[in-house]
């Protein structure tokens, strides 16, 4: 379970992106969180695993103090949460193996890495990662040669390498066309009813109503709606998204 | 399909016309009228450049009618026309015969060589002003020769030089020196024809220059790998995106960063002369002040290299848990390869460019054999060196440059 009290993150210049919030995640559900850029959905999702620190606050996992770790803690709290981002943040030049083993540094000692050394067990657990997410053939080749949703299901297998408690997800799709957006959030869900909690931001709201069991919506750093993905209204979206937003079918 | 979220733009209404215009023109109201501040001070601008762009042509005694009056230019120019690059072997022959000077003679003086070169001088005795007649067959066509008088102490004089014709011959006056070139006495006279003989072959300067080149390029090569290794472990505490977020990391990485500058901003001619008199004149010096010379360059490339690359990869690669060696091994150095390469081939390049004229100071390398064929004033082998150096140099950077187009 993934609780989160009071947090608060500002940024210099007086930048209040997380104001006051609270929000409590048990495990197995698939959380998406909504709302305007800006409104701090990712930097919610990365106080989570302390990628940004946060102001004030608490975040515990499976009453693990997260903002209370320190260096050698923060390292084996991390592994516990997988991340995939956007833009994939893949090492481009590096072959699909070696990103999807990456996943496995938090668990590899400094010095074995250092003689790029992984064990038995861990090209193991790359060879389903990879198995699971239908890229097994592509193991040798560069990432950058690889198509977007490819290279984010990539980004997925190395986040599974962590074998993680949480699943969190910042704009997942946002650089993917709707059809690869889909087979993309089809991995995540799987992966959601095998039990594992994901946290998802999205932009588009049907894509929301699809896979989320729940939906959070943030609006200049407050929690403006905490919900079924049903509940979302047509007073609740000019709420979320201001009154000049209407939802905009695209073909 | 799919609904998204979105701001409708608001109809749009574009003015027929201006309003107010006042029948003034648009390029008169849209024109940029600086306040008087700005414009006084863009004068004062201008009259100190002009200043200061006077002061320095007087201070460098620029002085263009030195150019149009040069003459040695010409020489220098045409020798580089010239490069000693293929030569003939050389044959001397020499012809000696005893002659009497502060008299004036009758009869001849004969020389000859048992290969058939034969020389009359008439009259057989000369003093100062008199007219003496050299008859000359059986040489070299075209060839110079060379009339000496052997003082017999081990010292020549040059009485004069004459050009052999086409037969290999020639027939010309000469008017007898004064006591003070060729004092009374008994000398032998001494004549002396250089002719080309054999088939044309690689000049010796481009052989030793060839080598001396291979040498610049090795002291380059030397002076790089080890700048490499100096500089690279230091170019990562360099970097500020590694190093930031900790006054610790911004400490270190602000005295990298000067150590870098200060290495680099002085000049590798300096650093030669410094460690020619450490270590003495040779490669090893060369070698010694490039190291220097490149570990600051490299350093900073490398840091800037480090500095430009894509931070997602390595926010993904920290949050998996890794540490920062790890993230460093496997989301900085896979991204930086092919630039470090390039910068390391560039930067070879540029040390071979420096190499050469690093021989000046006593650093070794192609330079040390130019300077020595420049105080010679021996212009055509100067001049084979200067377009030794001019191809490899060029050929460098071309090659360096398809290198890299192809790397990054």
């Amino acid at each position: 379970m993934l609780v989160i009290e009071r947090l608060v993150k500002d940024y210099p210049g007086n930048v209040r992106a997380l104001d006051d919030v609270s929000l409590t995640v048990p495990d197995g559900e698939f959380v998406v969180l909504i709302g305007l850029s800006g409104s701090g959905k990712s930097t919610l999702l990365r106080c989570i695993n302390r990628l940004v620190e946060p102001t004030s606050g608490r975040i515990l996992l499976d009453d693990v103090d997260i903002t209370a770790a320190r260096a050698a803690n923060l390292r084996a709290i991390r592994r516990n949460i997988g991340m995939i981002f956007q833009q994939f943040n893949l090492v481009r030049r590096s072959s699909v193996l070696t990103n999807v083993l990456t996943g496995r540094l938090g668990y590899v000692s400094p010095w074995q890495s250092v003689m790029n050394h992984f064990g038995e067990e861990d090209f193991r657990r790359a060879l389903i990662n990879l198995e699971r997410v239908g890229l097994r053939e592509r193991a040798h080749q560069r990432a950058d040669r690889l198509s977007g949703g490819q290279q984010q299901r990539v980004g997925i297998a190395r986040a599974l390498m962590q074998e993680p408690r949480i699943m969190l997800a910042d704009e997942p799709v946002a650089s993917l066309d709707p059809a690869t957006s889909h087979s993309v959030l089809k991995y995540l869900q799987q992966i959601n009813r095998e039990g594992m909690t994901v946290i998802c931001s999205l932009h588009f709201l049907s894509l929301a109503r699809t896979y989320g069991t729940r939906v959070v919506a943030l609006k200049g750093g407050r929690l403006m709606f905490d919900g079924l993905p049903s509940e979302i209204d047509e007073r609740r979206f000019k709420d979320i998204y201001g009154e000049e937003a209407v939802e905009v079918e695209i073909r | 399909m799919s609904t998204s979220v979105g701001t409708p733009a608001p109809a749009s209404r574009l003015p027929r016309e201006v309003d107010d215009i006042s029948g003034r023109s648009a390029r008169a109201i849209l024109s940029r009228r600086d306040p008087p501040t700005v414009q006084i001070a863009r004068l004062v601008i201008l009259l100190i450049s002009i200043v200061v762009l006077v002061a320095g042509w007087r201070v460098t005694d620029i002085d263009l009618s030195k150019l149009a009056n040069a003459p040695n230019a010409s020489r220098i120019l045409l020798a580089l026309v010239q490069p000693n690059v293929v030569e003939r072997d050389v044959t001397q022959t020499e012809l000696r015969t005893p002659y009497t000077v502060g008299t004036t003679g009758t009869g001849e003086a004969v020389a000859t060589t048992a290969t058939g070169q034969k020389l009359r001088v008439l009259p057989g005795a000369a003093k100062a002003g008199d007219s003496v007649e050299l008859v000359g067959s059986g040489f070299e066509p075209d060839a110079e020769a060379q009339l000496r008088l052997d003082t017999g102490t081990g010292r020549t004089i040059l009485l004069s030089r004459i050009p052999t014709d086409n037969r290999g011959g020639f027939d010309v006056e000469i008017e007898w020196p004064g006591a003070g070139t060729a004092p009374p006495g008994d000398y032998a006279l001494q004549m002396l024809v250089n002719a080309p003989s054999g088939s044309l072959h690689i000049s010796d300067t481009f052989m030793t220059g060839l080598t001396r080149m291979g040498e610049t390029i090795l002291l380059a090569l030397m002076g790089t790998v080890f700048g490499v290794i100096l500089s690279v472990p230091f170019s990562f505490l360099g970097a500020r995106n590694l190093m930031g977020g900790s006054v610790v990391g911004m400490s270190i990485y602000s005295i990298v960063r000067t150590f870098f500058t200060i290495t680099r901003s002085i000049e590798v001619l300096i650093l030669g002369v410094i460690m020619v008199v450490i270590v003495g004149i040779g490669s090893f010096a060369g070698v010694l002040a490039i190291v220097v010379h490149s570990v600051g360059s490299l350093g900073k490339l490398y840091s800037e290299a480090i500095e430009s690359i894509e931070p997602g990869p390595v926010e993904a690669i920290t949050a998996t848990g890794a540490n920062r060696v790890q993230t460093v091994l496997f989301g900085v150095i896979p991204q930086v390869i092919p630039e470090f390469l390039a910068v390391t081939i560039f930067w070879w390049d540029h040390n071979v460019r420096m190499s050469t004229v690093l021989g000046l100071v006593g650093g070794g390398g192609i330079g040390y054999l130019l300077i020595q064929y420049i105080q010679l004033l021996q212009y055509n082998q100067s001049a084979t060196v200067l377009w030794m150096i001019v191809a490899v140099v060029t050929a460098m950077d071309y090659a360096s440059a398809a290198i890299r187009a192809r790397l990054v």
